[in-house]
């Protein structure tokens, strides 16, 4: 396991318990630095809200949603990219989503190319 | 005679003289004279009496006409009034010469009378027309005037003779009759109902103004039974001629409902009722009232398409709904179990393999592989029925019962319903609500599939038989669009519908209900049009285990 700081942090927020066990550490395996978090609330609070490159990120949750998180980071000029995550496949949720700047909207199941391209598009966003 | 006549002055010189000279003979002359101007005077007197005796007569009998006599000069002015007339007004002969200005009569009536009487006048014609006079205490009558001109030799006009007869009492019923079917009239038009009464025996019906209306006919165009028929929907004939025979046969009120087209082509709903009553002599009437109830007709379509779709939408919105959740439940655990596998496969690929890792992951995907399982298992659990309500049922009635509640769908879409329940039915045992849909929902499959036959009649047939001896059968026989051999066994697949508004739920729904009585449900194409459902089921079922109904 490589020194974090050297590879960029990738979160996930997600209340669901076997995607934050699962996704951090198909990621680590992928060579980014990745940490989970069970909610936007927890996410906001941590020392990692300054150092993630990019936010892999539930739509639904309870308490405050992901598109709630991405409005409030707005307002907090945090500009992290992220990738939205969600079991309901709407194509209209996500055109919306990246119409406000989210760099991709993941169906749930999603394929490990598709996570990667989606991460690397949000890594060139910076 | 003549110098007798000059010298006569009067009487009372006849007396002087005769004072002065009883003996004289110019004397006695002139008490001759006195004698004979006496006895003339006398009978003058006598003749004046008797005069005066008999108009006093005519004049009671002028008094006791019961009516109101007046006498007019030629130029009209009135001249004498019977005791009736001066009694009525409450005025004086003098008074009522002044008719024409003292409110005695009507204001309303009174242009048109002097009009009208000016015009008698001078024609010198009979006259004859109606008018209210004033009574004393200021009530109006109406009077029938009949007035007649007295002519002398000549022809002239001398007097004009005038009989008012009080018709109050006949103008107020009249009057009351015309309002009554003024009123009776506006009903009709109100309610759009029309009435008729039918002569059987002369084939001529009369019409009322509205059941002329609703049927379209010129006011007054003579009504056979050819020229109704002439316009009246040919499907609708039979019908309406079967309830006119029963009508007849029976005595009792019968409905019938039948369309018609109009001259300007319009489709209209005509609906009635009807009964025979013995008219005049005997002759059989056919009593009855039409109604027009297209806009009904119309508007209960409306809604019956509205709410058709309306379960349509809600159906396809339920099982969006389910469908949207049942993803999501299922794509989360998915999600885990593809992202654990692809964790698993890059840690056996490292160098050295991360053992520990892969086996940690390959456990989670067994765990989201059985979360997944549970999800399924869940919404099995949600779907079936836990419970299966069984008793002892007689189809015949569990099938009387459904078509009681399709039949005005049937009637509506015009299917002829034959039913044949076989007597000696046994009874079975089963849920009875599940097998009344199963029967229902063939039964609605039938009359969907005639939806789209016009050019033969729409024949549904019933039949509920006994099978093997231990078997129970139920056909639905319709004469619809049929069903080939090769979609024959499709039919029964979930979401397989050959209705632009169908799910494709109901058979496969049905199969599983009559599978659940271990019975059998199937489908073969009819010899001539259309197609033939049947389900059969045993009288008594054996339970699959234990006591215990299966629950798919």
């Amino acid at each position: 396991m490589e020194v974090m700081g050297q590879q960029p942090l990738v979160s996930v927020v997600d209340d669901d318990e076997s995607v934050r066990e699962s996704l951090p550490d198909l990621l680590r395996q992928c060579g980014f630095a990745a940490q989970g978090f069970s909610s936007a609330e927890a996410f906001l609070a941590s020392e990692a809200l300054g150092e993630t490159r990019c936010l892999i990120l539930d739509i639904a949750m309870p308490g405050m949603s992901g598109p709630d998180l991405q409005q409030e980071l707005i307002r907090r000029r945090h500009q992290i990219p992220i990738v939205f995550i969600t079991a309901h496949s709407d194509e209209s949720v996500r055109l919306e989503l990246l119409a406000r700047g989210a760099a991709e909207c993941l169906f749930k199941p999603f394929s490990e190319t598709a996570l990667m391209n989606a991460i690397n598009t949000a890594l060139g966003m910076r | 005679m003549t110098e007798d006549a000059a010298s006569l002055e009067s009487p009372a010189d006849d007396l002087a003289r005769l004072h002065s000279s009883v003996n004289d003979p110019g004397g006695r002359m002139a008490l001759e004279r006195v004698a004979q101007r006496i006895s003339e005077l006398t009978a003058d007197n006598e003749a004046l009496r008797k005069q005066l005796a008999e108009r006093g007569s005519a004049e009671e009998a002028i008094d006791s006409i019961p009516g109101l006599v007046v006498a007019l000069a030629p130029d009209g002015e009135v001249e004498f009034v019977n005791r009736q007339g001066v009694e009525f007004f409450g005025q004086p002969l003098e008074e009522l010469k002044h008719w024409g200005t003292n409110g005695a009569i009507h204001p309303e009536d009174l242009p048109r009378l002097i009009e009208d009487f000016t015009q008698a006048i001078a024609s010198g014609q009979p006259f004859e027309w109606e008018v209210r006079g004033r009574r004393f205490d200021g009530a109006y009558r109406w009077f029938q005037s009949r007035g007649y001109p007295l002519r002398d030799a000549s022809g002239r006009v001398v007097r004009w003779y005038n009989l008012l007869t009080d018709i109050h009492d006949r103008k107020r019923a009249e009057e009351e009759l015309r309002r009554a079917h003024d009123s009776f009239a506006d009903a009709q038009r109100l309610s759009k109902t029309g009435s008729f009464i039918t002569d059987l025996l002369a084939d001529d019906t009369k019409f009322s103004e509205e059941a002329y209306r609703i049927m379209e006919y010129e006011p007054g165009t003579k009504v056979t039974a050819q020229r109704s028929a002439s316009i009246m929907h040919p499907d609708d004939l039979p019908a309406f001629s079967s309830a006119v025979n029963v009508g007849l046969t029976t005595g009792a009120d019968v409905n019938f409902a039948f369309r018609i087209t109009t001259p300007r082509g319009t489709l209209k709903h005509v609906r009635g009722v009807a009964h025979v009553s013995r008219g005049i002599e005997g002759r059989p009437l056919f009593v009855g009232a039409l109604q027009d109830v297209t806009e009904g007709m119309l508007a209960e379509e409306a809604l019956n398409k509205a709410r058709a779709e309306l379960a349509h939408v809600a159906r396809v919105a339920t099982v969006s709904t389910l469908t949207a959740s049942i993803a999501h439940e299922i794509n989360q655990p998915l999600s885990g179990i593809i992202t654990n596998a692809g964790t698993c496969l890059r840690m056996l690929a490292a160098d050295p393999p991360d053992i520990d890792g892969a086996r940690e992951t390959a456990r989670r995907t067994i765990r989201d592989g059985n979360r997944a399982s549970d999800v399924v298992t869940r919404l099995r659990a949600l779907f079936s029925k836990k419970e299966f309500a069984l008793e002892s049922l007689d189809l015949n009635d569990a099938t009387r019962e459904v078509i009681a509640l399709s039949l005005s769908d049937l009637q509506r879409q015009r299917v002829v319903l034959q039913s044949e329940f076989a007597d000696d039915l046994p009874k079975v045992t089963g849920d009875r609500v599940q097998l009344q849909q199963v029967i229902l929902n063939l039964v609605r499959n039938a009359s969907d599939a005639m939806i789209d036959v016009e050019d033969r009649p729409r024949r549904l047939l019933i039949r509920t038989e006994r099978e093997h001896g231990d078997r129970v059968r139920v056909m639905v026989r319709d004469s619809g669009i049929g069903v080939d051999r090769q979609t024959m066994d499709k039919l029964f697949d979930a979401f397989y519908t050959t209705k632009s508004g169908g799910m494709g739920i109901g058979l496969s729904v049905s199969r599983s209900i009559v599978e659940r009585h271990q019975g059998r449900l199937w489908a073969e194409p009819n010899d001539g049009p259309g197609a033939t459902f049947s389900f059969s089921i045993p009288l008594e079922p054996i339970p699959r285990s234990h006591g215990q109904w299966p629950k798919d």
